[in-house]
């Protein structure tokens, strides 16, 4: 009869957590996307609790939306993942007037192509995928990284073979193909698709691996020279080999030929239990000091003007996370396909993957 | 009792060894001062100075074993009947439906569930994923306790009616402890499913409950700090405390 | 052995029907909704299309299966996925029966400690044992570089262990052995030591004991821990994502992209029922080629 007494706590225990507190903020967002700090002072802000829970990948969150889970308040997904939740009208339309703070975003990521004039999304963070390398390896090697070539190029590759990795991901590693053939990231001519499959497939022999999660550790303790990964991960990884007393420096170069740049946005699903405490937060976070906490922390992309006074001048000057305007205008951001284009990808995909 | 051979015991060493050097490894990086779960750099207690005020991560490793044990108790019921019925009444029908669940993918598992538990208007929590891991964790109990039921002595049952026990009391008296060995290997593989799975229960959470698979699995873009090998650590050895005290409470129950 | 025939489909009901109960209602109902999908087609920005497109006419075809027979890589990536599930049972069979053996063997005292440490390892979380790993099996390791040492006097490139097909296998073998050590135990443990006895007073050595009586009466065991490990092992992706190389996906990983990256639900429904069907399949046969012989040869 233990077992019985064993479950009756357990069952109680149960009732207690599961049991819901009122004025509760649900936030859905990547974890360490925003600064404790920030979450402490909207709480006294608003005088309610924000419950986080998190995703790691846009498609698991896709994907749970579009089977039909509810209950967040507020979502943050990139704008290509942006794209599908407005067009299955998931979203409740933003009331600009509870917006005051939505002047400091700088203009350039307002108004973008899949949210025109801004009727669901506001920005938040961006990130910017590059390359990142251990300096002295490259020095010694006497590798340049400033272009795809890079991780493309099998000549470079032949010096650095089995110590670069890449993103495990179909949109950014198609993309920076694309980018080195001279295509627009977002293009969809299936015949350039197959040029960049045929570059992947002359470069994949000297990848480590296709890696989207530990490569900042390996960059760090150097078990991987070069890495196709994100501005603020890089960012992240200079920190640890710093820290970890390393004689190198991990540094990140954004390719002349361009690259991808991820926009992340906050939304309010349709289905929000309090979309008035949703709206509440998204104005806290365009003001400029809350904004900059977040870039402080992890080294994310700020689009916050009145930010940039808050944020410490290291990261400011980082041309890898605050790229200048010439570097901006060969940015793109990445656009969803519809489901024959993804089809096709992903066929593409499957195909440099088994081999 | 049976002499163990030399090379028995040099193979099940090797083994055990192969079992616990990554699991050191995990315990011993909890205490390294370095964020980076690489290298060894030196020794600290930061981590689990920084777990223990990291009420999120705490209340979801409290959920974690909330959820296991509900689940894997209810598991081991229900699957102790379906191995006994699959070996007492084997039909088509109910090998496919145990069997099943554990060859299914669980991304689809979770998402069918998802879609299901919106369809009867479940609000989504501890409940939701409770019941989604009893139906995948019932399997493997089921087959384990239909494996000891094979080859089993039937004629001490048979005595046991025989002598005017009924069917109650013979399963309750004769059967169980004879297959318990089989019904505690259902449990602890019922449980250690469930504690540590991430993708059912992924689809299956809600807003509010967070289980520890679902906190970690979401570091894993940015780094898994060793915060998450101390968390790992104490729920290691809180669930072996957990044990030793149920046995000590009960000291017949695991006997067999 | 006769037993009145009412009570006994009484008791049937009763104690088939709450495990059939539940699975009926908490899987087979949810998975009907997606077998039902591998019919319809994907929706434009994710989910399912409507049932019914816009002539208001029934939109179901089997479009999602055809394409299979049109791809054969899909067909590649499922061969190498078996190769691989085949590999870690048969490694897990190796590694799991002399532990099972001894726990069995084990006087009260021992046994549930010894089976407990089996199992403990398995309550920390699955990313960080994988990633201790990782370490292990990593370029700067006591392991790889001591390897590599080795293999430098004799005259061999030097190897590496990480991101490759090698550290898949140690990962899927790892993740999948107390499902084999568990049903071994629970088997080996009710072997009569009677049986040994005899054998060995009639002059059996310790090889031939194992082999003419132990391993016989051990294969339910064997065949519960090889349908516990393989049916999992042919689904599993975690485990490549973080110590594979570029050297190839398994079924399981293109499962998951077809649900998340590609939206394509359909797709990813049918390739799931195959996968199931072939599980189920396998496992069918093991349990055809085990089931208990009435002629006992004991």
């Amino acid at each position: 009869m233990k077992k019985l007494f064993a479950l009756l706590t357990a069952s109680l225990s149960f009732v207690a957590v599961t049991a819901q507190a009122a004025d509760e903020f649900h936030l859905y967002n990547w974890n360490n996307y925003i600064a404790p700090e920030t979450v402490a002072r909207f709480e006294t802000f608003c005088k309610c609790k924000v419950v986080q829970t998190y995703y790691g990948d846009n498609e698991e969150m896709l994907a749970k939306l579009a089977a039909g889970a509810s209950g967040y308040d507020m979502i943050v997904p990139t704008g290509n993942a942006l794209e599908p939740l407005i067009k299955q009208n998931a979203l409740t339309q933003l009331d600009k007037a509870q917006l005051p703070n939505l002047k400091n975003i700088n203009p350039a990521y307002l108004n973008t192509d899949f949210d025109k004039g801004n009727q669901f999304s506001v920005p938040y963070a961006y990130t910017i995928t590059l390359i990142g390398y251990n300096d002295a390896k490259m020095k010694e090697l006497g590798i340049n990284v400033d272009s795809w070539s890079a991780i493309f190029d099998p000549t470079i590759l032949a010096k650095i073979k089995g110590k670069v990795t890449v993103l495990d991901s179909a949109n950014e590693l198609m993309a920076a193909a694309l980018k080195y053939l001279g295509y627009s990231a977002n293009d969809t001519d299936e015949a350039h698709w197959q040029q960049a499959k045929d570059v992947i497939m002359k470069a994949k022999p000297y990848w480590a691996a296709f890696n989207g999660t530990s490569y900042i550790k390996e960059l760090t303790v150097g078990n991987i020279w070069l890495a196709h990964g994100y501005s603020n991960d890089l960012f992240q990884a200079d920190q640890d080999a710093q820290s970890a007393g390393r004689k190198f420096h991990i540094r990140s170069a954004l390719p002349k030929e361009g690259a991808v740049l991820a926009l992340d946005n906050m939304v309010i699903p349709k289905s929000a239990p309090r979309p008035d405490l949703a709206i509440k937060f998204i104005n806290f976070m365009l003001d400029g000091k809350n904004s900059s906490e977040l870039t402080n922390l992890i080294g994310s992309g700020n689009p916050n003007q009145a930010a940039t006074q808050y944020i410490k001048p290291e990261i400011a000057k980082n041309t890898a996370i605050f790229p200048d305007k010439a570097a901006l205008s060969k940015l793109e951001m990445l656009r969803d396909l519809d489901s024959k284009k993804r089809r096709v990808r992903n066929r593409i995909w499957t195909e440099i993957r088994a081999s | 009792m049976y002499k163990r051979s030399a090379w028995l015991w040099l193979a099940s060493i090797a083994v055990y060894a192969f079992l616990y050097i990554p699991l050191l490894i995990v315990i011993l990086y909890s205490f390294n001062d370095s964020k980076l779960n690489a290298e060894w750099v030196g020794f600290t207690l930061d981590w689990y100075r920084k777990l223990f005020h990291h009420e999120e991560m705490m209340q979801a490793a409290g959920n974690s074993l909330v959820i296991a044990l509900i689940a894997s108790a209810c598991s081991t019921v229900l699957g102790t009947m379906a191995g006994f019925a699959l070996h007492k009444f084997p039909t088509r029908l109910l090998q496919l439906l145990v069997l099943t669940p554990i060859a299914i993918p669980e991304i689809l598992m979770g998402v069918s569930l998802l879609i299901f538990f919106v369809m009867l208007n479940l609000t989504l929590g501890m409940v939701s994923i409770t019941l989604a891991h009893i139906a995948f964790c019932l399997g493997f109990v089921a087959i384990v306790v239909r494996s000891r039921l094979a080859g089993m002595d039937e004629s001490l049952t048979e005595a046991a009616r025989d002598c005017g026990a009924t069917p109650v009391q013979a399963f309750r008296l004769v059967t169980l402890p004879l297959i318990m060995p089989g019904v505690i290997a259902g449990a602890l593989m019922a449980f250690t499913l469930s504690i540590d799975d991430f993708v059912i229960t992924f689809f299956t959470a809600g807003a509010n409950a967070s289980t520890l698979p679902l906190q970690i699995y979401s570091m894993i873009k940015i780094a898994v700090t060793p915060e998450v090998n101390a968390v790992s650590t104490l729920l290691m050895g809180l669930t072996l405390l957990l044990i030793v005290i149920a046995s000590k409470l009960s000291p017949n129950a695991l006997r067999s | 052995m006769t037993k009145p025939a009412r009570p006994r489909s009484l008791a049937r009901w009763l104690i088939s029907g709450p495990p059939l109960l539940y699975l009926i209602i908490f899987f087979v109902v949810p998975c009907l909704i997606m077998v039902l999908a591998s019919f319809r087609s994907p929706g434009d920005y994710g989910g399912l299309a409507p049932l019914h497109d816009e002539t208001g006419k029934l939109d179901l075809s089997f479009d999602n299966y055809t394409r299979l027979a049109d791809d054969f890589i899909f067909v590649k990536v499922f061969i190498k996925s078996l190769m691989y599930a085949l590999t870690t049972t048969i490694t897990c069979l190796v590694l799991a029966y002399p532990l099972a053996m001894l726990i069995a063997n084990s006087s009260k005292k021992y046994r549930d400690l010894l089976l407990l440490l089996v199992i403990l390892p398995f309550w920390s979380n699955f990313l960080i044992r994988v990633y201790a790993w990782m370490i292990i099996l990593g370029p700067q390791s006591a392991l790889s570089r001591g390897l590599n040492f080795i293999l430098g006097l004799v005259g061999i490139e030097p190897v590496t262990l990480l991101f490759s097909g090698f550290a898949v296998i140690v990962g899927l073998v790892y993740v999948h052995l107390p499902f084999m050590v568990l049903p071994l135990y629970a088997n080996l443990e009710k072997h009569d030591p009677a049986l040994l006895d005899a054998a060995q007073d009639l002059g059996a050595n310790t090889w031939q004991r194992f082999w003419r009586v132990t391993f016989p009466l051990s294969l339910p065991g064997v065949f519960a821990g090889a349908a516990l490990v393989f049916i999992p092992a042919l689904g599993i992706f975690a485990v490549s994502d973080i110590l594979g190389g570029t050297g190839g996906i398994m079924i399981g990983n293109v499962i998951k992209q077809q649900l998340l990256e590609t939206r394509d639900w359909p797709f990813g429904s049918v390739l799931s029922i195959i996968l199931t069907a072939a599980a189920l399949i396998v496992a069918g046969t093991a349990a055809w080629v085990a089931r208990p012989r009435r002629e006992a040869n004991v």
